[in-house]
Formats: structure tokens, C-alpha cells, sequence
């Protein structure tokens, strides 16, 4: 059985359809990679399953309880936990209070809390912001705090929305190697990405969504070779490439 | 850094501490702030042996009551971000209850204030239920207030039992532990002062309980916090609860002390920010000793103002009061606490060094 099972889930907003008939699984300690173009519909894939929206149709199972319509704190205590796209850091606490409010997930005492958010402070290489407020940091390193508090909740899964956006090259490799470290902690990630470089790196599969649809499944190597794939969203990069 | 190095630092850290309390309590902010809220209520405590004046005794009691409802209200507002504008509502009622039971059935303030608590907790666990249920927040939530506070006053007006639009007075005029009632000011402060002991630990201890990081969580970003396993309707319900119920202490409190409550008195928006809104925004709302601070700022310059300009045209000491609150929205929007913890940072940080070396 899957961790993450997404059977036929469809999402519609007035008469638009954003997600149709999507299904795919997570293994555990899998990383997947979602792809697609602009306005494909992976964020809205990505709030059915956090618990954001609740899917017209399908159904989501975690470890296969069905956790469709069920409220994203309930969603994070059954282990599945997710970063934002534009991040959303608690502004004017310290970074180990941010931390600490996902260590919570797991414990009521504030000194098993602390030890854990500082456990997880120090393995994203944060030590030294541990008591600056969230405001005054920068996009990468509020993109590692997204990552680290979602890490405290002690998650089956992780749902990781574009956290190479916004970042330069060499903070991209350093959240790659961030990326897997957490991988290799035995926690499976599902992450949605523009930058195919980052997705080619981690993913050992790829769902593909065009219009909303599964355009495809496989192997990152299957993937770039796969002709639907390269006439919907591949394509179109080298094109604007070469423009 | 390796983490057997770290450990090693930590343990000769810890170490170093443990030989000195007071630099491990310089080190904690939180406590820090404690700190001076304790030593502003041994200070407030002693003043009876130098201030003679029944009116300034009357001030400090007053800013001691202030600074409690501070307390409750940045516990709603302050650590929970909800903004419950119209906050003397849940005082008023405390008072009322408290007020009603003994006037009107012999009930000892002892046990009255406590039950004014208790329905000024249940009247805000009802706006929680109601605004949680119809999608209110920020200032749709503060409109529900103000509307409520209006309703109350006009219902309480026609209520002839509780007093109606007269208000309600205390008749006994003497002295008696029983009723809570005493001639000189002095029992009166230091029953403030217990209030506002009890108050401050609770919020001090709310602020460092998981309940605590879970209301700041909410008032930062409330989908983020539910995405990381906070049950925001839950918590947002306790944020209310909790702090309307510890202002309804306070205004049974009040009422003991005032001897008389009216509606167009206790359920006024004016007096709302008086009372419970200003101390915490001077002090600095969502911190520890803001409330604390800001309120022997607040009352005492609202005071001396009315007492200055009361000879000018009606009302300048109000344009003169409320242009010193605006003051500190604009240009001090952490308050006083604000004000002082960037000093306050940068010795701790220069303390740790002196340490490590």
C-alpha cells in the first residue's frame, strides 16, 4: 500500500476545471516530482491534499485512512505536513518560536518541543537565527524555515510548493542537498517545481498535469523523452529558449 | 560544528549559568519582563506608606485595575490577534453579576466576582462560537463587538431589576470583610495588586504553554498555522474564552471598588479604550509587561490631563489624550517593551560573548 494514495480527484471552481480525474501515489520515503505548466493545476492538486480545498470528487488516503475533506490540522496530525509557495513565515516570533509551533504537533511540553525545534534548527543549518525574529529574513532562509517547521510536525510525508522560487543558483544546489537530507531522514516528499534542473536532481518520478490532467507518469528519464510531455510543457521552454 | 562540540559548548554554558540565577534570568526576556511587572507591584504595594491622598490612592487603584484588563485584553488581542474591540463588554457584565448577586440576593463578592467571570467567560465563548460559525474575523469580528456593546447597553437600560438606566448602586456604606467593602483605600490596592499578580503569572504561563505559541501562530498567519497542526477554531475559541472570562474578574473587581455600574457608563466604547485597549498598545501589545507598563502610563496622564485641562474648553483634555495614544500607534507601534528591547538584545548578545571567551 501507498503512503499517499490521490484516487480521481477533481476540482472545480464555478464552471472551470482545475483538476480532473487526478490519481497517482506516493511510496514511502519516495520523492515525486509534479510538473506541469503555468496554471496546469498543481496547486490546487497540491490544497486538495493539504486539506485547503475539499476535492469535488476522489478520494486521498494517508496510510490508507481517507483523509478527503478532512481540516489541514488534522491532515498535519496524521503526518502529512506542506511548505507555501510565498512563504508565510509568523513574522514577529523567533525562528525557534516558528519551529516550535510544529514541534508541538507531536508533544504539550514545552522542553521536548524546544529540544526538537532545536534539534531541527541545527540539521537545516540555522543555528545562528535561532532567536532573530521571522521578519528580518531573507527569502532563502525563510524558504529553510518553511522546510524546518514542516520538519518539526515529525510528518510521514511532505508536500513541498516551488521552494526553489525566488532563489539564486548556488542557494538552489544548497536547498537540493537540504532537500535530500530530508529525504534521507525516511520521509517521503511530493514536490511541486518549475525548475526542471531541481526536479531532475531529486525525483526518482514525475506526474506530469496539462488542463488539469495526468499527461503522464514515470521516471525522470522517461519523462524527458516522452513526446506528449515535450509538445505541452518541455517544448515550450526550449521555444522560449531560443526566442 | 559538530554536535559533540556543541554539547560540549552548551554543557560549559549551562554550567557557567547555573553559579548565577540572576545572569539565567537576565538571559530570558520573558522573565526579564516579569521581573519588572513584580517589581512594579511591590513599588505600586509600598505606595500607600507615602501617598496620603485619597485621590491619588484612587489613581493608582485604578491603574492597577487597567493594567489587569490590559492583561485580559492582550491575551485575546495581543497574543491571539483577535481583535476584540469591544472588550468592556465582558467587564461589564462581570460587574453586573457580581453587583446584582449582592444587591439583589446576598451573594458574597467572594464568590460573585468569581461567577462574573464565569458569564462574562460564557457570553465570549458564545461570540467565539458565533463568529467562528459566520466566518467573522479582524474587523468584521470588531464590528460584532461594537454591535453587541450596543445591544447590551439598550437592553440593560430596560432591565428594571438589574437597575435599568439608573445604574446600580451598593447601599452598604461600612465595613465588612464579607462584602468587600472597607472605609480606607488601602485593602482595596492591595486586593488590585493580588488581581493583578494572579493575572500576570496566568498570562506569563499562557505566553510560554503550547496554547500560548499556538495563539501567536494564529495572529501571524492563520492557514499557516493550521497547516502545521493548529486547530484554529479550537484555539481561537480558548484565546476568547479565556480572556473574556479573566475580564469579567476584573470588572467585579471594579464594581466593588466604584460602587456603582450604569450601562451608558460600562458598555461605552470611549471608556473601552480607556480602560482595557490603552495600556497594552502603550506598553506594547502582545508582550509581557506591556499592559503592565503601559498602564502606569496611561491612567496617570489621563488623569493629570482632565485635571489640567478641565478648565479649558469641554473635551480638549480628550483631543490632548487621544493625540498622545495616536503617538505611540504611529511612532512606537511595539510600545514601551519595544522601546526597550533593542538595548536589551544587544547587552544579552554582548553577555554571551564575555561568556563564550
Amino acid at each position: 500500500m501507498a503512503l499517499l494514495e490521490v484516487q480521481g480527484i477533481t476540482k472545480w471552481f464555478g464552471g472551470l476545471v482545475a483538476v480532473h480525474d487526478l490519481n497517482f501515489n506516493v511510496d514511502r520515503g519516495e520523492i515525486v516530482g509534479m510538473i506541469g505548466p503555468n496554471g496546469a493545476g498543481k496547486t490546487t492538486a497540491f490544497n486538495m491534499i493539504a486539506g485547503f480545498y475539499r476535492p469535488n470528487e476522489g478520494h486521498v488516503y494517508l496510510d490508507g485512512k481517507d483523509i478527503t475533506g478532512l481540516r489541514s490540522d488534522q491532515i498535519c496530525q496524521l503526518g502529512l505536513a506542506r511548505t507555501f509557495q510565498i512563504v508565510r513565515p509568523f513574522k514577529e516570533i523567533s525562528v525557534l518560536d516558528n519551529v516550535m509551533v510544529g514541534a508541538y504537533n507531536r508533544t504539550g511540553s514545552e522542553r521536548a518541543a524546544q529540544a526538537k525545534a532545536e534539534e531541527i534548527i541545527d540539521f537545516m543549518g540555522m543555528t545562528s537565527m535561532t532567536r532573530q525574529t521571522a521578519a528580518g529574513l531573507p527569502i532563502a532562509s525563510c524558504k529553510r524555515l518553511e522546510i524546518a517547521r514542516a520538519l518539526a510536525t515529525n510528518p510521514k510525508i511532505i508536500l513541498l510548493d516551488e521552494v526553489m522560487s525566488g532563489l539564486r543558483p548556488t542557494e538552489m544546489d544548497e536547498t537540493i542537498d537540504l532537500v535530500r537530507k530530508v529525504n534521507q531522514r525516511g520521509i517521503a516528499l511530493l514536490l511541486v517545481e518549475h525548475v526542471m534542473k531541481v526536479i531532475m536532481a531529486l525525483a526518482g518520478r514525475i506526474v506530469v498535469i496539462h488542463h488539469g490532467e495526468k499527461l503522464a507518469e514515470g521516471r525522470p528519464d522517461e519523462i524527458v523523452q516522452n513526446k506528449a510531455v515535450i509538445d505541452a510543457y518541455l517544448g515550450e521552454v526550449k521555444t522560449s529558449a531560443a526566442n | 560544528m559538530n554536535q559533540a562540540e556543541k554539547l560540549a559548548r552548551e554543557s560549559v554554558k549551562v554550567h557557567e549559568l547555573g553559579t548565577n540565577w540572576l545572569r539565567d534570568l537576565f538571559l530570558d526576556w520573558d522573565k526579564v519582563q516579569m521581573a519588572a511587572v513584580l517589581l512594579v507591584i511591590i513599588i505600586l504595594g509600598l505606595s500607600p506608606r507615602v501617598v496620603q491622598s485619597p485621590y491619588y490612592m484612587s489613581i493608582i487603584i485604578l491603574t492597577v485595575l487597567y493594567a489587569y484588563v490590559g492583561i485580559t485584553w492582550n491575551i485575546v488581542a495581543g497574543f491571539a490577534g483577535q481583535l476584540m474591540i469591544a472588550h468592556l463588554i465582558f467587564v461589564g457584565l462581570g460587574a453586573y453579576t457580581t453587583i446584582v448577586l449582592l444587591e439583589r440576593f446576598r451573594v458574597t463578592p467572594w464568590l460573585g466576582i468569581p461567577l462574573g467571570g464565569v458569564t462574562a467567560g460564557l457570553l465570549g465563548f458564545l461570540v467565539a462560537i458565533i463568529t467562528l460559525r459566520y466566518g467573522l474575523k479582524a474587523d468584521y469580528f470588531a464590528l460584532f463587538g461594537i454591535a453587541l456593546m450596543t445591544v447590551l447597553r439598550v437592553l440593560f437600560m430596560k432591565i428594571k431589576f438589574i437597575g435599568g438606566g439608573e445604574g446600580i448602586w451598593l447601599t452598604f456604606r461600612g465595613e465588612s470583610l464579607e462584602k468587600m467593602a472597607f472605609l480606607t483605600k488601602a485593602p482595596y490596592l492591595y486586593l488590585g495588586l493580588g488581581l493583578l499578580l494572579v493575572g500576570s503569572v496566568a498570562q506569563f504561563l499562557i505566553y510560554r504553554s503550547k496554547m500560548g505559541k499556538y495563539f501567536l501562530a494564529i495572529r501571524e498567519d492563520e492557514s499557516a498555522a493550521g497547516a502545521l497542526g493548529v486547530n484554529t477554531a479550537l484555539y481561537k475559541t480558548l484565546a476568547v474564552t479565556i480572556g473574556t472570562a479573566m475580564a469579567g474578574i476584573g470588572g467585579g473587581f471594579y464594581v466593588i471598588y466604584v460602587t456603582f455600574v450604569d450601562p451608558p457608563g460600562v458598555f461605552n466604547l470611549g471608556y473601552n479604550v480607556e480602560m482595557a485597549l490603552a495600556a497594552p498598545i502603550i506598553g506594547g501589545l502582545g508582550t509581557l509587561a506591556g499592559p503592565v507598563l503601559g498602564a502606569i502610563l496611561n491612567k496617570p496622564i489621563a488623569e493629570l490631563m482632565r485635571g489640567w485641562l478641565s478648565a479649558e474648553r469641554a473635551g480638549s483634555s480628550l483631543i490632548v489624550y487621544g493625540a498622545f495614544l495616536i503617538f505611540f500607534v504611529l511612532f512606537l507601534p511595539r510600545g514601551v517593551v519595544g522601546l526597550i528591547q533593542h538595548p536589551y538584545e544587544r547587552l544579552r548578545r554582548r553577555l554571551l560573548t564575555n561568556l563564550q571567551k
